[in-house]
């Protein structure tokens, strides 16, 4: 390998010194560097999945057997660290202050809920999918079709985001339309997902934790020490930052200090980005509670999350894993609100104008005058993150469509081959659907991955939750629950849809506040359990075998 | 207890001892979770109190004057000043900018001279048609065209050229904004300067933590450092429930 890898590298760093020059616009054409480097990362990515490929089906599946809790931790937070985490949260909170923190806080707080009511559980209950589960503990083919369906809208939902961030990011990198750069991302991130969607492999979901950190990180450190706050600790000297936000910096403070554009380092005092709920980010007390509270328990539905803790050897790796896992998630979530602050300082001349919000990482580190090619680094690492979960979502989708639905319930003698047909025209069907959604440009990257979230709080969430802690629920309250929850995102969904292409429905304004599609989860959810348990406690009780696998099986 | 009855499980109702242990347990953390998040920002809404900038607070004690057009020249002043204040903020609805800066081209107009106003309209005009045409920003026609207009109009607004606002001033004049301040752009104005400079503050807002204001550090980092330790505990203490009572999963 080694032999490959250094004479590549001498024979391109010319070139990327010479592209470095080139790359000092916020948008500007092709970048030379960036794609090398773009390129390099992801053809890593599928060298590693070669070399440490499963043999067969069972060393596939017990990948998580042979590595430690940390690293299947990693392998979590990989899965996880998607456009939304890398590109969207920034981009929250440069544009709606603290309400952006709701999202932080939602996408880690869910870890708590998934860790104390689930992962364990769904280890000792032993399937493969979410369907499988749904399917198995109902007792009923049909609800496990339904489940499959569900979980492949999640997964297209929560591709849309990460579509539009590999736009954006494409967009930078080749100098593009947003349109052809969502259509040329997407082909390639198919491509790369027909090449590599079997070889997603735990110790490859590791290698892409690291270099995703690592980009996310170098340009912090640098922005920090640059700009002269505690870089030795970018989380916490940040800080200052934010104090710095909304008291103002003067010009005279700053002493020579300027942004790429030669605009000094200067902010007049902006309260707004730190404060609650603030009146000029047009966001309330109740959205970011609604917020905060939907995405949480969106996280402990989340079919292609809850599917990785059916692949470790025992219940108590699944809880340990969702330690470390959480852990690494965090890092990148402390570190997220520093491109934030710091793109709001270096933003705060009228004559940056306005900016793509979902690209502030890359312009920020563009706007401190960060070396191009670590620029184009970080805006990689974006892409890798995007890439690492769109292609795990779309193996998700596909094989809930092939292996659920159409092997499970259409054609149960389906041959393998025919399945593989399948699964693989599921998945490009999968990826010319969000393509399609995502060159509408219906919301923020974050805000799109949240419709995801919602869908599986109001859906998949109260199926495990009274699944697994009560066996008193039955097939019929699964279906009234699942009925009243699918309705309520309905509803959620078209009207904002509706709004989105100017047809004005009835109560639509107090639908679009109340049921916004970033988080009807917060009432659906409770209705959609509420209903579970009231036509559960009406109908015939559980049949015996489940209720004792539950007992000596699940909670024994 | 017949086998019909016998297997039944409810988190409420725990059958056996780790299942009751464990009930405790969740109930316990999901309250500390619960608590410190939702607890948190009630509390946070609850003692919270709108409270101005001291922009706005310079910017009532002249508006009255300033829109009947009686203001005096350090009034007027006073009303750009702020103006520029809130048009230095990163995010403003195009509607409110337009206000913005129509009053503070009118204002700029208004205090200067004969000869300043026809300098100034001059390297306006001037400056809209570099900037139109402009395709980067470190052009020197651009630059030489703006800085050619801040020095202009700072003086009739009495702006010292190294203040921030300053610097912003060229960019929000408008050449077709200079004869007159209509009012329903006044009423605009009106409506959004508190709109940007009224914050949701409190003790927990203007408290310093480590540098941050010690809500936001509370949320951005300690709920997060909160998360991973409730997560600790649970998986610790239910390996050590578990090999206590000998059950091996």
């Amino acid at each position: 390998m080694k032999k490959f890898i250094i004479p590549l590298i001498i024979l391109l760093l010319p070139t990327l010194a010479q592209a470095a020059v080139g790359a000092t616009q916020l948008e500007g054409g092709f970048k030379v560097g960036p794609s090398i480097i773009l390129i390099a990362i992801l053809v890593t990515f599928v060298l590693v999945g070669i070399f440490f490929r499963a043999k067969d089906t069972t060393d596939f599946y017990a990948a998580g057997r042979s590595i430690s809790k940390v690293g299947s931790g990693m392998a979590i937070a990989s899965n996880w660290m998607s456009a939304a985490s890398f590109l969207g949260m920034a981009a929250l909170m440069y544009g709606s202050g603290y309400h952006g923190l709701a999202y932080v806080v939602g996408w880690t707080g869910g870890y708590v809920l998934l860790l104390v009511l689930m992962a364990g559980q769904i280890r000792k209950y032993g399937k493969y999918t979410a369907a499988d589960f749904i399917g198995d503990r109902y007792y009923s083919q049909s609800m496990r079709a339904v489940g499959a369906i569900i979980a492949i809208l999640i997964s297209i939902s929560y591709c849309v985001g990460q579509f539009v961030g590999i736009g954006l990011m494409f967009k930078w990198i080749m100098g593009l339309d947003y349109q052809w750069a969502v259509v040329i991302g997407g082909s390639v991130v198919l491509a790369y997902t027909l090449i590599s969607g079997m070889l997603g492999v735990t110790k490859n979901m590791q290698i892409q934790y690291v270099i995703i950190i690592i980009s996310f990180l170098i340009p912090l450190f640098i922005l920090m020490f640059k700009f002269d706050y505690f870089w030795v600790l970018p989380q916490i000297g940040y800080g200052s930052v934010v104090t710095d936000v909304v008291q103002g910096v003067p010009v005279s403070d700053i002493a020579g200090m300027v942004n790429s554009m030669g605009h000094d380092f200067a902010i007049v005092p902006s309260p707004e980005y730190a404060m609650p709920w603030d009146p000029s980010t047009g966001k309330t007390f109740f959205q970011w509670m609604a917020i905060a509270f939907s995405l949480m328990i969106g996280t402990a539905g989340l079919p292609h999350v809850l599917q990785r803790f059916y692949i470790v050897p025992k219940a108590s790796d699944a809880r340990w894993s969702v330690v470390w896992g959480l852990f690494f998630i965090c890092i990148l979530y402390w570190s997220a609100p520093v491109y934030s602050a710091l793109g709001k300082i270096l933003s705060a001349n009228p004559e940056v104008g306005k900016l793509a919000k979902d690209a502030i990482v890359v312009y920020t580190a563009q706007l401190g005058d960060v070396n191009p090619l670590i620029v184009g680094l970080l805006a990689a690492g974006g892409v890798s993150a995007a890439f690492s979960t769109v292609s795990g979502l779309l193996v998700a989708g596909a094989s809930a469509f092939s292996h659920d639905l159409y092997v499970k319930v259409i054609n149960p003698k389906a041959s393998p081959k025919l399945q593989l047909t399948m699964a693989r025209a599921g998945t490009i069907l999968m990826a010319i659907i969000v393509i399609l959604i995502a060159i509408l440009e219906l919301g923020l990257i974050g805000e799109l991955v949240a419709v995801a979230f919602s869908l599986a709080g109001c859906t998949i969430f109260p199926l495990f939750l009274l699944g697994i802690w009560w066996s008193g629920s039955n097939r019929q309250g699964a279906i009234a629950g699942l009925i009243v929850g699918g309705l309520v995102s309905l509803i959620a969904i078209l009207y904002f849809i509706a709004g989105k292409q100017g047809i004005e429905l009835p109560f639509a304004e107090f639908i679009g506040y109340y049921l916004q599609a970033w988080y009807f989860a917060w009432i659906g959810a409770p209705l959609s359990i509420l209903t579970n348990i009231i036509v559960s406690k009406m109908t015939a009780k559980t049949p015996l075998e489940i209720r004792k696998f539950l007992v000596e099986q699940v909670h024994s | 207890m017949n086998e019909e009855n016998q297997f039944h499980i409810s988190f409420f109702k725990p059958t056996t001892e780790r299942a009751r242990r464990n009930r405790n347990k969740v109930v316990v953390l999901v309250s500390i979770w619960a608590i410190a998040v939702f607890g948190f920002h009630f509390l946070l809404k609850a003692i919270e109190k709108p409270t101005p900038e001291p922009v706005l607070l310079e910017f009532n004690k002249v508006w009255d004057k300033v829109k009947a057009d009686e203001a005096s020249t350090a009034e007027m002043q006073v009303f750009a000043k702020s103006v520029l204040q809130v048009t230095g903020k990163v995010f403003i609805q195009p509607n409110h900018r337009a206000a913005f800066n129509n009053g503070l081209t009118w204002a700029t107009f208004k205090l200067a001279d004969s000869a300043q106003k026809v300098a100034i309209k001059e390297a306006l005009v001037d400056f809209e048609k570099v900037a139109k045409n402009v395709e980067m920003l470190t052009d020197d026609k651009y630059q030489s065209a703006k800085s050619k207009l801040a020095a202009l109009a700072a003086v009739p607004l009495g702006l010292n050229s190294n203040e921030l606002i300053a610097k912003f001033l060229p960019l929000e004049l408008r050449s077709s904004m200079m004869d007159s301040f209509s009012e329903k752009q006044k009423a605009v104005v009106a409506e959004a300067m508190p709109f940007y400079t009224i914050h949701n503050q409190s003790v927990l807002t203007d408290t310093k933590f480590l540098g941050f204001p010690f809500h936001y550090f509370y949320t951005a980092v300690f709920l997060l450092i909160l998360f991973i330790g409730i997560c600790w505990f649970y998986s610790y203490s239910t390996d050590r429930i578990n090999k206590k009572l000998g059950i091996y999963e």
